[in-house]
């Protein structure tokens, strides 16, 4: 593992999502680590200190929207972009706090894309 | 025994289920738990928005910085954008268009805690200004056939921030259920010459039972068919069919009593959630003998079930005059 490779955290409860996201990002150079809860994700998040974090709305306990706003009161410099199957989701002004929005899709293409832009953007 | 009454706009039928007669207190609404955190919408927090159209309050000229006392915000994720053609065609007997449309919202405070109820007469002043600003100036885009204002408070009305906001939203197309009220007007304008609102209004100044309360400029109504137990509406006593209508005085008025009505509503059903909607006459449209601009309250308590998705039938179980009297005679805290 590479020091300077960027570190994004997936926060999904599906594990083919973890999958699907871990074989695609790190093609692409990034270190990824996956977790199936927001409560998981928030311990994580100081340690691990990711670049960036994916994250999914719909999830079992804590739902995406109140672990979105945990880590941008904890660290509001850390993109965060919010996955959900759900486009409506997307007119919800509590997705306002997220960096990006993306509606989930087999086709990875504007997920990376955004993940380079915002990892770009916060290095710049 | 239940009464069926008919709305006079639109013909609406609604049950008013008198023998069941519940009271505000009957209405307890439990005080949603703060959750705090981050908010895209307080002071301090602007570069996290998409850069502001409108701003009030700042004593100098840097957009999105602090210190305003009111800001408007295009959505960060619009549902309906404002660049491109509307390329409107058919597919066989299908009509589609590009989803062109504005979707802002108005920030109404920069502090976190503020409630409209509980705001300076002044500030709510600022928020009925910057609706019809803003709608003056998306007033000039040709593409716009209509613009709503509306408000959703608390969680269980669907809003999902805490910070006191409300929304506006610029169509390609009149929406249905206002093109639906402006035909049953012109109906009625048709049949009688004259505005169905001002002939609601003649009627209410002449019996009061439903009146809330009003100046010499407007008028707060429990109407005659509501939907739900307190549903209000605030209508300009003179005929005027458009919002942006309104001058610095008239603003002055609204302010004032819209702030009253607010207040009782609090007063009445202690922290209830509704929506409000603003209801002015299309751009094609301005200025009309035969529609009358108001804003139309809905506190949110009751569900909307079955029986009312499958007649449109709505049942009521506080009489709209009992609404009334109790939010008139309720106690405000000065």
């Amino acid at each position: 593992m590479s020091a300077d490779k960027k570190k994004i955290l997936v926060v999904d409860d599906e594990e083919h999502i973890h999958l699907l996201y871990q074989e695609e990002l790190e093609e692409e150079g990034y270190e990824v680590r996956s977790v199936l809860s927001g409560e998981e994700a928030l311990k994580l998040f100081d340690s691990y200190a990711p670049d960036l974090v994916i994250l999914d709305i719909n999830m079992p306990g804590m739902d995406g929207i109140e672990v979105l706003r945990q880590m941008k009161q904890k660290q509001p410099a850390t993109p965060v972009i919010l996955s959900s199957a759900y486009p409506e989701y997307k007119q919800d002004l509590a997705s306002w706090a997220s960096d990006d929005y993306i509606v989930k899709s087999f086709n990875l293409d504007e997920l990376k894309r955004s993940v380079k832009k915002h990892i770009e953007k916060n290095n710049a | 025994m239940p009464e069926l009454r008919r709305d006079p706009i639109i013909g609406r039928w609604v049950i008013i289920a008198k023998e069941r007669g519940r009271r505000p207190t009957d209405f307890i609404i439990a005080e949603e738990p703060v959750r705090g955190g981050f908010c895209p919408l307080c002071e301090g927090n602007e570069h996290t928005t998409p850069h502001e159209v409108l701003a009030y309050g700042r004593s100098h000229f840097a957009p999105d910085t602090p210190g305003w006392s009111l800001r408007v915000v295009p959505n960060k994720f619009p549902a309906l954008i404002i660049e491109g053609d509307l390329d409107k065609e058919g597919e066989g007997i299908y009509d589609k268009m590009n989803g062109i449309g504005a979707h802002e919202v108005i920030i109404e405070t920069p502090r976190h805690d503020d409630v409209l109820h509980q705001m300076p007469v002044t500030q709510i002043k600022l928020i009925l200004m910057s609706y019809r600003d803003r709608m003056l100036d998306l007033m000039k885009d040709m593409r716009f056939r209509y613009i709503m204002v509306f408000k959703n408070f608390k969680r269980a009305a669907g809003a999902s921030l805490e910070h006191s906001h409300s929304q506006l939203i610029a169509l390609p197309i009149v929406p249905y259920l206002i093109q639906e009220e402006i035909n049953s007007c012109l109906r009625y304008f048709d049949y009688k010459e004259r505005c169905v609102f001002c002939d609601i209004i003649r009627q209410e100044l002449a019996t009061g039972s439903r009146i809330v309360c009003e100046n010499s400029e407007f008028i707060t109504i429990c109407p005659f068919a509501p939907r739900s137990p307190f549903e209000m509406w605030l209508l300009p006593k003179r005929h005027v069919s458009t919002y942006t209508d309104l001058n610095d005085s008239m603003l002055n008025s609204l302010a004032q009593i819209f702030s009253e009505t607010m207040k009782r509503l609090n007063a009445a059903i202690p922290n209830v959630p509704y929506n409000y909607m603003l209801h002015t006459s299309p751009l094609k449209q301005l200025n009309i003998e035969h529609y009358h601009w108001h804003i139309e309250i809905m506190p949110k308590t009751t569900m909307v079930a079955g029986f009312e998705w499958g007649t449109g039938f709505y049942i009521n179980s506080t009489p709209p005059e009992e609404a009334a009297k109790f939010l008139r005679e309720v106690r405000l805290l000065v």
